[in-house]
């Protein structure tokens, strides 16, 4: 991790993207190195300390998820994947790859950044072992295990509690339904997707003022759920 | 050889026959160094039993050419041996039965051949017009999204900038770039949709789906052309799991959302509601526009259909037609409701509730 600015590393074959993108990083305090392949962003990423990576899908010489599973074997640096529309199935299999977020384009500079923050923010956490998680009116203490919501004890099921943790350890980037079922069923039940249908409904109904139009546990159609982030 | 052709056969097109005359070539070849082949054997031996050789030339003809080909190479080897072979020698007219029977086989043989040649051509020429109107689809995809997302990319950097942010004149532009470029990737969408419609290449993924999800997905893609309205949302919050395309089914939602905000007077009232009907969940979208008569009740679903009541309102005729078929790919079907002219339409979505046990194991018991 670098001290004051964090370095945003862009992969992406379009010049016009990724001048964009430098502007919106370094617009907040963000220094960009750019490449526009594979090969030359992995080399980059090998030689330079950065902080984040955002990776284009569509490469011209190598597949998204072929860099997403080399960058892996070796960092745990956050990875954004920039897709398009059609390749939902694309997406979900980056994402179970390693891939910490992805934005659709064509997407707005704000959203990227939010999502480039809070794994910037999940990463900075597990390195000071700060326990506390904000979304909302939603407080989670990951070493206490309690929960709140506007300052008032919320009693989960530990299933429930299980699920919100993981979902909090990811705040504001998407966790894919696999992985949550991985992770609080086993896997073994990575196929039961009603279960976690259901208990999604059972947390929102415990944490959402309105459980039906939800402002904390937000969902991403197709791929999975996101807690949303900071206050 | 398009100069071959008389313009008074219009009835071929003018490309087929210029591409059966293209594809003759081979067989009339082979039809001449047959002849010659059989008129020098024929020095030696009585070859006049032997003309059914000439069906490997027609056989090429069918392959390469079609009936047309096959045909005039059948005609033309049978005219051929006539004048040569058959008895008497170089007059085209024909004496013995045999010849006629010989006559007609080819004759058959042509058009059989030929035709089915052209099935195999035409079923290969299909899933070649597959494979392209895929490959445009994604690359239309590809070349319109890629422009798009850094028009849309910048305004949103612009519109970081404190200096625009806070200026009442430059802030809405940027705004208004972003909506407009907004608005253009729902139009690509529309085009990719319709094309995938077209050709049936919609194919569903079912997964399990929380009605409440779709409505404010919908909703929230929708958010701009709702800004400036009241919007009511019912969701019960027991509605049935479904097992569907949600990406499918909120598309198709977000069409009945934007049809209501574009014929309902600005600012008048929308509801957006969920609920279960017996065995199917309904996504309802209620508006106070003009609302439309009985007799258009089926008619709004159809392509390229637009009520002449709203000749002054762009559109394509496209949305309504898209929400129908993607809901339909999903085992739904769609509805429409209106008390009559004036007084707002209710559309809806209905989805079959699945099965109890529909590859849906029992919850596991907390320890």
């Amino acid at each position: 991790m670098s001290s004051s600015r964090p370095v945003v590393l862009v992969i992406d074959d379009e010049a016009q993207i990724r001048r964009f993108l430098r502007a919106g990083f370094e617009l907040e305090q963000m220094s960009v190195l750019e490449a526009d392949n594979a090969a030359d962003g992995i080399r980059t990423a090998t030689l330079q300390p950065i902080d984040l990576m955002v990776v284009d899908l569509g490469l011209p010489d190598v597949d998204g998820a072929a860099i997403v599973e080399r960058v892996r074997a070796w960092s745990t640096v956050p990875i954004i994947v920039l897709s398009v529309r059609a390749s939902e199935q694309e997406k979900v299999r980056l994402l179970d790859l390693g891939a910490d977020d992805y934005v659709v384009k064509p997407f707005g500079m704000a959203e990227l950044l939010a999502r480039s923050r809070a794994a910037l923010r999940r990463q900075s956490r597990s390195a000071d072992g700060d326990h506390l998680v904000q979304a909302g009116p939603l407080v989670v203490d990951l070493a206490t295990r309690s929960v709140s919501v506007r300052g008032t004890k919320v009693q989960l099921s530990p299933k429930e509690y299980r699920l919100l943790q993981v979902l909090a350890q990811h705040a504001g980037n998407v966790v894919t339904h696999q992985h949550l079922l991985r992770e609080v069923w086993g896997v073994t039940h990575v196929r039961d997707a009603h279960y976690l249908r259901i208990f999604i409904r059972k947390l929102r109904h415990k944490i959402e003022e309105e459980p039906t139009r939800p402002r904390i546990l937000l969902t991403e159609l197709g791929v999975g759920y996101r807690l949303a982030q900071g206050p | 050889m398009l100069k071959a052709v008389p313009p008074s056969k219009a009835w071929l097109p003018a490309a087929t026959v210029a591409g059966a005359f293209a594809s003759m070539g081979l067989p009339l070849f082979l039809v001449a160094v047959l002849t010659v082949a059989l008129a020098a054997l024929g020095r030696f031996a009585n070859v006049d039993t032997v003309t059914t050789l000439y069906l490997i030339p027609v056989l090429v003809g069918a392959l390469r050419g079609g009936v047309f080909a096959a045909v005039t190479t059948a005609l033309v080897g049978l005219a051929v041996a006539a004048f040569f072979f058959y008895p008497p020698l170089y007059d085209f007219r024909v004496h013995s039965p045999v010849q006629i029977v010989d006559l007609v086989l080819f004759i058959i043989v042509a058009v059989v051949t030929g035709q089915l040649a052209a099935n195999v051509r035409r079923a290969k020429l299909r899933e070649q017009g597959e494979a392209l109107r895929e490959a445009l689809i994604g690359s239309v995809s590809h070349e319109l999204r890629t422009p798009l997302s850094t028009i849309l990319g910048s305004a949103s950097v612009l519109a970081q900038s404190p200096q625009i942010a806070r200026d009442e004149r430059l802030g809405p532009l940027v705004q208004g770039l972003r909506e407009e470029a907004e608005r253009l990737d729902g139009h690509i969408q529309n085009l990719i949709d319709a094309s995938r419609i077209s050709s049936e290449g919609i194919e569903p993924r079912s997964e399990w789906v929380d009605p409440a999800d779709v409505v404010n997905a919908a909703v929230d893609r929708k958010r701009a052309l709702l800004a400036d309205r009241r919007v009511g949302i019912v969701v019960p919050e027991d509605l049935p799991l479904l097992r569907v395309d949600a990406a499918l089914v909120e598309r198709a939602l977000g069409h009945l959302v934007e049809n209501a905000a574009k014929y309902s007077p600005p600012g008048s009232p929308i509801e957006i509601a969920a609920g279960q009907d017996g065995a199917m969940v309904t996504f309802a979208v209620r508006d106070e526009g003009s609302g439309f008569a009985a007799e258009e009740r089926d008619r709004i679903w159809e392509r390229f259909y637009r009520s002449p009541r709203h000749g002054d309102i762009a559109g394509s005729g496209l949305g309504l037609w898209i929400a129908r078929s993607l809901v339909e790919a999903c085992g739904g079907r769609v509805e429409a409701f209106s008390a009559g002219g004036g007084r707002g339409a209710t559309l809806s979505l209905h989805l079959p509730i699945p099965p109890p046990n529909d590859g849906k194991p029992d919850i596991p018991h907390e320890q």
